[in-house]
């Protein structure tokens, strides 16, 4: 019983762990330095 | 006054008829169908409807009109790619993938290689879609055979494989993009046959990729939200070093791709594509010319400027 108690706390707490990183996780690390600019067309062709 | 023939009134192709007078004044615009008689004295025809454009492309060259054609299915773009004799025995051009991937793609592709001694890889990430049509190839898309050519070869893997995090420019920002049955490695592959590396990959989510396989479960929208395209190319400057130059779009799908297309249409009507297949990215294009009349249209074109720190410097010296 006591076994069986602490399986079923440990799958809650995995299932608890996977929902706040799939809900407040990024993904990915952003680009830290630099960003979007508008493109400048050379002017000579 | 130019006549300009249209196939296809969905999104793109309303945006096209709304768009072409910021940079064609004069233009009249046919409406044309793809299974009646192409009427005389059309100087340009653009194919923006949806479902396969190789048949109807076929006759409008043998009728001798220079064609735009925004197609973007890997089996219909290798059928316009066997056109080629045909458009050059008429002496007439045809672009192929004259819409936002493949199309401005290319040309952002060709920019940035322009700005390299040599351009080893390109890598394309797409996000969005223009209307139901585009929508529905873009699901087909993702359960077909991506390809893509990787250190000197082709390769084929399942579509929805190979996730990558890709950095869009704002408002639309990072996605995580999967490859998918797309048409740009192949196009972008006889543009610049030096690359070793092409891979183009597309934005989706879990619910997109788990029912890729069945029939769309709800009609499309009637148009997408605002898409973008990022292009990637890595080559080495004159010193030798390496550089990654990025550009990039974030637009309304259905505008980018008429602007693609404007773009092209205005060049074939001012005889400035060479007779045969003409492919966004060719290195014979004028590009600058042709982003140009894009942004005239409306389309603005951006570019990541990454500043490098000293830290990252130092860890990767």
């Amino acid at each position: 019983m006591k076994f069986l108690r602490r399986a079923l706390s440990a799958i809650f707490m995995m299932g608890l762990v996977a929902t706040v990183l799939r809900v407040r996780g990024t993904g990915g690390t952003p680009p830290q330095h630099g960003g979007w600019r508008a493109l400048e067309l050379p002017e000579d062709r | 006054m130019t006549t300009v023939g249209l196939s296809g009134t969905g999104v793109v192709g309303d945006r096209i008829v709304r768009r072409l007078p910021t940079v064609m004044a004069e233009a009249d615009v046919v409406v044309l169908d793809g299974r009646s008689v192409i009427p005389s004295g059309v100087d340009v025809a653009v194919i923006a409807s949806g479902g396969h454009h190789a048949e109807f492309a076929a006759r409008l060259v043998d009728a001798g009109v220079p064609v735009v054609s925004i197609a973007d299915d890997l089996s219909d773009v290798r059928e316009l790619l066997d056109l080629d004799d045909r458009a050059r025995s008429a002496a007439v051009p045809l672009v192929i993938g004259a819409g936002m991937a493949p199309g401005l793609t290319g040309l952002l592709a060709r920019l940035l290689a322009s700005e390299l001694a040599t351009c080893d890889e390109i890598h394309i990430a797409i996000h969005g879609t223009a209307g139901p049509a585009c929508a529905r190839q873009q699901h087909r898309a993702l359960r077909g055979l991506a390809v893509g050519y990787h250190d000197g070869s082709w390769i084929q893997r399942p579509a929805g494989s190979g996730r990558e995090l890709a950095y869009f420019p704002e408002p639309v920002g990072p996605y995580d993009c999967y490859r998918a049955e797309l048409a740009s490695p192949v196009l972008l592959r006889d543009a610049f046959p030096g690359t070793e590396r092409i891979s183009a990959r597309v934005s989706a989510n879990r619910r997109d990729r788990f029912t890729a396989w069945l029939p769309m479960l709800s009609p499309p929208h009637h148009e997408g939200g605002v898409g973008a395209v990022r292009v990637e190319v890595r080559g080495s400057d004159d010193a030798g070093a390496r550089r990654t130059l990025i550009a990039g779009v974030a637009e309304l799908v259905g505008t980018a791709a008429a602007a693609t297309a404007i773009a092209f249409a205005v060049a074939a009507v001012r005889d400035e594509l060479a007779p045969g297949v003409v492919r966004a990215g060719d290195a014979g294009l004028d590009t600058v010319g042709l982003l140009d009349t894009i942004a005239q249209v409306g389309v603005r074109l951006q570019e990541f400027t990454g500043v490098p720190s000293a830290s990252r410097i130092s860890a990767n010296p």
